[in-house]
């Protein structure tokens, strides 16, 4: 049988300014195929969904803040225990490239650009994000490791 | 939590089953009918007998009833959600989530009662065995 160790389990939200896409990027990191014969929705809350990143299998807990944002309801049990969060804007709305890529520079964050249309760049924006999770962790391992021994 | 009601009518449905089951759990890998994702890998789930009511998966019309359903008593259960390859989750109705496709969102295959929110049922006849 295949190896199916999964290493890492990650909540990771997403989040942003209402109609800028975050729903659908969602909809294309999983496989969206339409059936319009669907029961009527009663929407998505989350999504469980398997990766492999570098050959190691990582399981991600996906929460999109489905129009809460609009309300300013985001509340703490949405986002406590998060790993990761990607926050969505749109470049051809009021915030351009430029300010989107200094705002990343500025909070040290990855800066990806995808397509939820045409779907470029997304299902790598997911897989950067647990690298960037998983290297950040073993970051604080080996830190934690260093100076528990006094080693600095 | 016994599966032990081989008494109904349909022998062959019990030859359905015992083809499913290993130690009691999945032999097979549970996949979404519609479009193939994995839903849970094969050993992942326990089986049990439990009387759930479901929504119908498709509309059969459009005056439909939003309760119309079917009673199902065949499920697997699992404890926990990391333990799903790939899943949705429906937002709350009723004090209940329900399980869809994590890729195409077809369901529900399943669902959580949030007074018992640790134990996640997927039903037998709404996902394929491969």
């Amino acid at each position: 049988m295949e190896d199916d160790d999964c290493l890492t389990t990650l909540k990771i939200l997403i989040i942003g300014e209402s109609g800028v896409g975050k729903s659908s990027l969602l909809l294309r990191f999983t496989d969206d195929t339409f059936d319009p014969e669907q029961a009527a929705t009663i929407g998505v809350d989350f999504k469980v969904k398997s990766l492999t990143v570098d050959g190691n299998k990582a399981k991600l807990a996906i929460w999109d803040t489905a129009g809460q944002e609009r309300f300013r309801t985001l509340t703490p049990s949405y986002y406590r225990g998060a790993q990761g969060v990607i926050l969505v804007y749109d470049d051809k709305r009021e915030i351009s490239r430029d300010q989107g890529l200094r705002f990343a520079r500025k909070h040290s964050t990855l800066f990806i650009e995808c397509s939820a249309k045409t779907r470029d760049g997304v299902q790598c924006a997911f897989e950067e994000l647990v690298e960037k999770v998983c290297y950040c962790r073993l970051e604080n391992r080996w830190k934690k490791y260093v100076l528990d021994r006094g080693m600095i | 939590m016994a599966s032990e009601q081989s008494d109904c009518a349909a022998s062959s449905e019990a030859n359905d089953l015992s083809s499913l089951l290993e130690d009691g759990k999945n032999a097979k890998h549970l996949k979404c009918e519609r479009c193939g994702s994995t839903i849970l890998r094969k050993g992942d789930a326990v089986h049990v007998k439990k009387e759930i009511f479901l929504p119908h998966m498709k509309k059969k019309s459009e005056n439909q009833a939003p309760d119309d359903g079917e009673t199902l008593t065949d499920f697997w259960l699992v404890k926990d959600m990391f333990t799903f390859e790939n899943v949705g989750f429906s937002n709350t109705v009723e004090n209940k989530k329900f399980l869809i496709c994590a890729d195409c969102e077809v369901g529900p295959i399943g669902c959580q009662d949030l007074a018992d929110a640790i134990n996640l049922y997927v039903a037998l006849s709404r996902v394929k065995h491969e």
